[in-house]
């Protein structure tokens, strides 16, 4: 059937070729066990290929499989992960036609890296629909019109800063923290000149884009399902980002409390 | 009507979202669905039980099961359509509260906001996973027998 490793180059190819694929799926939010099945799967599709094993944690990935009795490991730094559920979808996709057909492995880092590149929405439309997204959930918390208006605003501006920002690659905290005392700050702003109604409620929805929930649900189900380093990494992530934006809104509250603005 | 209103909020704060986290196109429709209804269920059951939690893992366990027949159906991850349906039920509200509260030196309010916020998020991952677990297991017997 598949047959088609017959050297140790094709060997190298098809073990760089797993962990591509590894970390493209883990750098856009797939769950731990995915990425390690989806790997394990690539590897021993081959049939010269004896044993096959990954180990995946948030930050990082490990693969080795051996051929012709001889291991080779491979390991990937992972960095910045970014929410993006096509590319997911797409690499899935991907792994299924691989493991399925002959292709070969440098044929399958060429598709790898086409279907990395590809933007399914522009940033732009992103932002737009995002900070839409916020402003409905305000309403959806009993916000009026003026307040929907008012976080429809906020977030397009917290967005945008965000995005801004990402590229000076600072830490996610801070990321978190400017974006959240941005959006304090501009809620206070907004009902001190009458603009938005409800402080609460604006303030809740524009933060809303920068909750961690992803990482808060990955976490917990990685810690179910035995994936301990991962959960506790991740559960890591999603605590002090929730830390950072109550840190955000707690700065911007209390100078006002205080009566500084 | 009311709660007609609510669903089309719902609906269009899932849509969203889930073009934040760049959903394939031609998921964007149902996974609003997903979001709107489970919505619509921690509306009606915390309205009912008057408990923030229980509300949370009913809508978290309708999102999950509605993701893996969705995922069946369209031959996608469930992840695709689980995360933006998940996204409204995530605690701000309750991250917000327990910050105000600990601004305002109120330590009791913020501890009782903070306990529930923590609750309200353990609650959303067992609403997933039970779903998960049961499709993964009924995968499990469905191809091994």
């Amino acid at each position: 059937m598949n047959n088609n490793i017959v050297n140790r180059n094709d060997a190298k190819k098809l073990l760089l070729l797993a962990s591509l694929t590894g970390k493209i799926m883990l750098k856009n939010g797939a769950e731990t066990y995915r990425v390690e099945d989806t790997i394990e799967r690539i590897c021993k599709s081959r049939m010269n290929i004896k044993y096959a094993d990954a180990f995946v944690t948030p930050t990082g990935i490990f693969v080795s499989l051996e051929y012709e009795e001889e291991m080779m490991t491979y390991l990937i730094r992972v960095k910045n992960i970014k929410i993006d559920l096509n590319k997911i979808d797409l690499v899935n996709q991907f792994s299924r036609d691989f493991v399925n057909s002959n292709m070969s492995p440098s044929e399958g880092i060429d598709k790898l890296k086409k279907i990395n590149k590809i933007k399914n929405y522009s940033s732009k439309t992103k932002v737009l629909f995002g900070s839409l997204a916020c402003a409905f959930f305000s309403l959806l918390f009993g916000g009026t019109i003026m307040d929907f208006l008012s976080t429809y605003i906020i977030s397009l501006i917290v967005l945008i800063t965000i995005n801004k920002i990402d590229k000076f690659k600072m830490t996610f905290f801070l990321n978190n923290f400017i974006g959240a005392s941005l959006a304090s700050f501009l809620s206070l702003a907004s009902t001190t000149i009458g603009f938005g109604e409800n402080m609460d409620i604006i303030i809740i929805g524009s933060i809303m884009a920068l909750v961690p929930g992803v990482a808060i649900t990955n976490a917990i189900r990685d810690t179910i399902s035995g994936d301990f380093i991962s959960g506790l990494s991740r559960g890591m992530e999603a605590v002090f980002s929730a830390l950072a934006i109550a840190f955000g809104v707690g700065f911007v509250l209390n100078i006002y409390f205080k009566g500084m603005i | 009507m009311s709660i007609l209103i609510k669903f089309l909020f719902a609906f269009l704060s899932t849509i969203g979202f889930a073009i934040l986290f760049d959903i394939p196109k031609k998921s964007i429709y149902k996974s609003g669905i997903a979001g709107a209804l489970s919505w619509i269920t921690f509306y009606i059951i915390s309205s009912f039980f008057g408990s923030l939690i229980v509300g949370t893992f009913f809508a978290s366990v309708v999102v999950g099961i509605l993701g893996e027949l969705l995922a069946r159906h369209s031959k996608k991850p469930a992840t695709v359509y689980i995360i933006p349906g998940i996204v409204p039920l995530v605690p701000g509200a309750g991250m917000y509260y327990t910050m105000l509260a600990l601004v305002r030196k109120d330590f009791f309010t913020a501890i009782n906001k903070g306990t529930e916020t923590f609750f309200i998020a353990a609650a959303i991952s067992l609403g997933i996973i039970i779903s998960t677990s049961l499709s993964q297991s009924i995968k499990r017997v469905k191809y091994k027998s």
